[in-house]
């Protein structure tokens, strides 16, 4: 019993370890799929840059709602427009 | 994992939030900037911690389809959709990504913001002001909308009367709920944008040159396109919220279009809400309701709309105001006629509103509350209205899981949700764990009773169609009794589910009793595991000792296996069915150093699904660990029996003869061997007849309880748990009352079988020394008949026992010796090593002092053995104590660990 227990705990941190290094930066396969999502994102017009999104990949993949993620950079963006337009608002006053 | 995770998903999303909040603006200090970035920070947060669900059940294709159609929608050909394609299954093809479709739907969902630009944003932009802030708060955001609006000095004077009105209008009206939604309303109402306004403005001045105030008659004209929520000449609608009034209109007027105004601008939202299409099923049913009671709306205004005109035909423009009094069409009128009209509006704006983040069986209890706790008679009505509508498609779904056991619930909003985390690992756990009940999602028109049920009844349902592999049971069931469900028959709606409830857990429980013959496996685990057949059991003892007594690792498994087959074949245990006889299987456990065969050997009863589920593998283990038990008292009993047999038979022949020299010892040795064995019988009886055969008939009640109503899966679980753990409590083999009785027991049948060690040790010392004693009488005789001395100083010299004396046995022996052919222990008789008698004398004190020793540390044990029995709370084990004890030739301890001076009162004091 003990050497199956082992074992298993062998094969699962050879998994997690495999993850987390699939899911580093540099791994070739993973490159390539961050073009995929990309080019997936350009066609959907998101404006999301190639740091940004794989950030909010990293995000889903360790168990973030995307609902809400969409949420909260949407929420960003128009915060971020009302910003600016406060500045200006504030620019052309003064 | 969980805490790293976290720490991942933090440093996620503070670069993520970097990236997306420029960090300092030129222009701006520093601490406006902190507090932007902490601002978004928290709200981040917020919103990833208030939802950690997602609300849709996660489908890849579903996601790429949803993204497909956006992109046809948005124009640009089908080569961006096709391009898409591609993509989709270069990715489905990569492994790496965990949860693709997580990342769709993100993606998606960030789209669908970005598309509907002006809009989106401006309603994302009071969406966001009030997701910062509670709706008591909402006065805030009409202050703030209030600063931008003070640079416009045209609508001042308006607004001040407006102001006027609107506060007059809200000390009216009493009902709570208003207040906040008008307040809503009122800031948006009559302050439109500032670019609205500077557009709207010139056509309107172009339009009415010159006539400021458009009169009554064309107001009214216009009161049917308002009311539906156009614009019209008059009265234009500037945004989603807001309707510009004209200016310059008298007071009792401007109060009247603001009345007016309220039903058409809830019928824009209502509209727009009922257009969209989100959230889940029951969502769409709301949305529907609210469709139908909207276009009664229409139909009302409608008729209105027709009045008007006849009353406008008849305009006489001579009289004052063209007459429009007499003609009985007045805006005044108009607003009595919408006024009921309007309170179902307000109602059926806050339900949308509040039903903005619920689905499932909170909004159904949602608009049920309405219903029930109400006061209103109208609110009341109009409620119950809603809810047969709203609660198609939750009856829909109960009815499918009732009647099918399948869950068909796309937005998860039933409250039995399917449960993602679990793994297929055999019937157990699509028992257990396949299927959860969410509480919250309960809607209240259903108690928590009948939820348990219906639950229950899928689980059943659904566990026979897997795991049983019965589905045409369920088949021709679920065509047979499946009816509509549908709200306000609640008498019915009871009365479905428990026959329902009723006829499914009879099916399962037949089905466990008859094809899975879950009585015959139970019966089987008791007479093989729980050594139930008798028989059996001393043709396998006595075929696997000899086998038994070598070490562990020269055990082979087929030798064993062999054993049990003629142990099986020469039982009453060759009757049983071949099921049974398949199942039962002969096993070593697991070795380590230094054990013999009777350490690891035990027999195994494989059960398979679905009786796994009522015999899990807990079960599995407690029968290996009563097994264990049982066998080694067995065994010690099969020992101490054949020892008491072998020192019968020989005390009859052998033993008399040295009785003289061992009689004493023989006595003591009898007395200690009959002491055991009546200990170990006791010990047996107790387990095998009060334990084990009163559980059983415990077990046996309950799962054939008459009043079978109450006989469901679960009971039969619960029922076989409590057989074994009763089982092992009263066995004496459970830590019960954090005393450990397994050791004891363990202790003590290791003493019984050293003792009987040592009493065959004093067997073949016996017999070795009537095989010298007659040795020496053959050689008297031979020396006699050859006419010397019988006895020479050589011979008394090697003589052993000092209490010889010289006499010679009697003569007429046979030379051949009695029947002294086995020895089967010769290892205590080589201890004292050599056979001068100075050694044989230190080998006799050696086996009287190792039997004494041994004895007096039985009794020791016995003792306190008793005195913890005496003191359990369990009845059986009491008398097991006094039972044990009845002569009272022992005298049981009262071990007492905590206090040291009470434990010599207890060592002074007897039981």
């Amino acid at each position: 019993m003990p050497a199956a227990d082992d074992s298993k705990r062998k094969a699962a941190r050879e998994t997690i370890v495999g993850l987390t290094e699939a899911n580093s930066q540099n791994n070739p396969a993973n490159l390539l799929q961050q073009d995929i999502l990309h080019e997936i994102s350009t066609l959907l017009n998101t404006n999301l840059d190639r740091q940004s999104l794989s950030y909010c990949v990293s995000l889903i993949e360790n168990g973030v709602n995307p609902e809400a993620l969409a949420t909260v950079i949407k929420e960003l963006r128009v915060q971020n427009t009302r910003y600016e337009a406060e500045r200006g608002a504030a620019a052309t006053e003064q | 994992m969980s805490s790293t995770r976290e720490e991942r998903v933090d440093n996620a999303l503070q670069q993520l939030l970097e990236r997306l909040v420029p960090s300092q603006l030129p222009d701006e200090n520093e601490a406006h900037a902190d507090q932007r970035w902490d601002e978004a920070n928290e709200l981040a947060r917020d919103l990833l911690d208030r939802e950690p669900e997602p609300g849709v059940a996660d489908d890849v294709n579903q996601a790429a389809d949803l993204i497909k159609r956006r992109l046809v929608r948005d124009g640009g050909g089908p080569e961006r959709a096709s391009a898409f394609g591609n993509l989709y299954s270069r990715l489905l093809s990569q492994p790496v990504l965990d949860k693709k479709w997580g990342i769709l739907y993100f993606l998606w969902k960030l789209t669908e913001g970005e598309d509907v630009n002006g809009s989106a944003g401006a309603r994302s932009n009071s969406m966001g002001n009030r997701a910062r802030h509670s709706v008591d708060g909402i006065d805030l955001t009409g202050r703030q909308r209030d600063g931008k609006d003070e640079q416009e000095s045209v609508y001042d004077e308006a607004f001040a009367r407006n102001g006027l009105s609107r506060m007059q209008r809200v000390d009216e009206v009493s009902s709570p709920r208003q207040p906040p939604m008008r307040e809503r309303l009122a800031p948006g109402r009559p302050k439109p944008s500032p670019q609205a306004q500077t557009i709207d403005t010139q056509p309107e001045q172009d339009t009415s040159s010159g006539d400021v105030a458009p009169s009554e008659a064309a107001l009214l004209r216009d009161m049917p396109f308002t009311l539906q929520g156009l614009s019209s000449t008059n009265l234009h609608f500037t945004d989603h919220s807001s309707l510009k009034l004209p200016h310059m209109l008298p007071v009792p007027l401007i109060s009247l279009l603001h009345s007016l105004a309220e039903p058409s601008l809830l019928y824009r939202s209502l509209s727009q809400f009922v257009e969209s299409s989100d959230g889940g099923l029951v969502g769409q049913s709301l949305r529907s309701a609210i469709g139908l009671e909207l276009r009664s709306y229409l139909g009302l205004v409608a008729t209105l709309e027709g009045q008007i005109r006849r009353a406008l035909a008849q305009l006489d423009d001579k009289l004052t105001r063209g007459g429009l009094g007499k003609a009985g069409v007045t805006l005044k009128r108009c607003v009595i006629w919408t006024g009921e009209a309007t309170l179902g509006l307000r109602l059926m704006s806050m339900v949308v509103e509040s039903a903005k983040s619920k689905k499932g069986g909170e909004l159904i209890s949602l608009v049920h509350n309405l219903a029930t706790s109400h006061g209103d008679a109208f609110v009341y009505t109009f409620a119950e209205r809603l809810l047969t509508n709203i609660t198609r498609p939750f009856y829909n779904m109960l009815r499918a899981w009732v009647y099918d056991g399948e869950l068909e619930d796309p937005y998860r909003e039933f409250f039995v949700s399917e449960n993602t985390n679990y793994e297929d690992s055999g019937a157990t756990s699509v028992w257990e764990s396949k299927y959860l009940l969410r509480d919250e999602m309960i809607p209240s028109i259903v108690t928590f009773d009948f939820a348990h049920r219906v639950y229950l009844i899928g689980k059943s349902l659904n566990f026979i169609r897997h795991a049983c592999h019965d589905s045409a049971w369920v088949e021709a069931y679920s065509k047979e009794a499946s009816r509509e469900l549908v709200y306000g028959d609640t008498a019915n709606l009871g009365q479905s589910i428990d026959e329902a409830y009723k006829t499914v857990m009879t099916r399962l429980v037949w089905l466990m009793e008859t094809k899975f013959a879950l009585a015959e496996h139970l019966a089987a685990l008791k007479k093989y595991l729980l050594l139930g057949q008798g028989d059996f059991v001393a043709l396998l003892m006595e075929s696997l000792a000899s086998n038994l007594d070598r070490p562990a690792n020269s055990q082979h498994r087929h030798t064993l296996t062999a054993q049990l087959e003629h142990a099986i074949r020469n039982s009453n245990a060759q009757f049983d069915s071949a099921d049974v006889l398949r199942r039962l299987d002969a096993r070593m456990l697991e070795l380590s150093h230094g054990e013999i065969g009777w350490d690891v050997f035990t027999l195994e009863y494989r059960m398979d699904s679905p009786l796994d589920v009522i015999v899990t593998p807990w079960a599995s283990k407690q029968y290996l660990k009563i097994f264990n038990f049982l066998w080694r008292v067995k065994r010690v009993e099969f020992a101490l029996s054949t020892t008491w047999r072998r020192v019968q038979t020989g005390s009859r022949g052998v033993l008399a003869k040295v009785s003289d020299k061992l009689g004493a010892d023989w006595k003591s040795a009898r007395l200690g061997l009959a002491g055991m064995v009546h200990l170990v019988d006791q010990l047996q009886y107790y387990i095998l007849f009060e334990v084990i055969e009163a559980s059983w008939s415990g077990l046996q009640k309950a799962i054939h309880n008459p009043a079978s109503g109450t006989v469901t899966f679960d009971t039969l679980i619960s029922a076989h748990t409590a057989y074994l753990r009763s089982i092992t409590r009263k066995g004496l083999l459970g830590g019960a009352g954090g005393v450990d009785f397994t050791a004891q027991l363990h202790e003590l049948l290791k003493l019984m079988l050293n003792y009987r060690d040592a009493v065959d040790g004093l067997y073949s010392f016996s017999v070795a020394e009537n095989a010298k004693r007659e040795e020496m009488s053959a050689r008297i005789e031979t020396r006699t008949r050859a006419g010397r001395w019988g006895l020479t100083e050589a011979d008394e010299e090697d003589t052993a026992s000092p209490g010889f004396g010289g006499t010679s046995k009697g003569g007429g022996r046979s030379k051949t010796g009695a029947g002294v052919t086995e020895s089967p222990i010769p290892s205590l008789l080589s201890l004292g090593g050599g056979t001068g008698p100075d050694a044989e004398r230190n080998m006799l004190e050696q086996l009287r002092q190792r039997l004494r020793s041994l004895e007096a540390d039985f009794k020791a044990r016995v003792n306190v053995l008793l005195g913890d029995l005496a003191y359990q709370p369990d009845v059986d084990m009491r008398f097991l104590g006094v039972v044990m004890n009845f002569n009272d030739v022992y005298n049981p301890t009262r071990r007492r660990r905590q206090k040291p001076e009470s434990k010599e009162k207890a060592d002074a004091g007897k039981a």
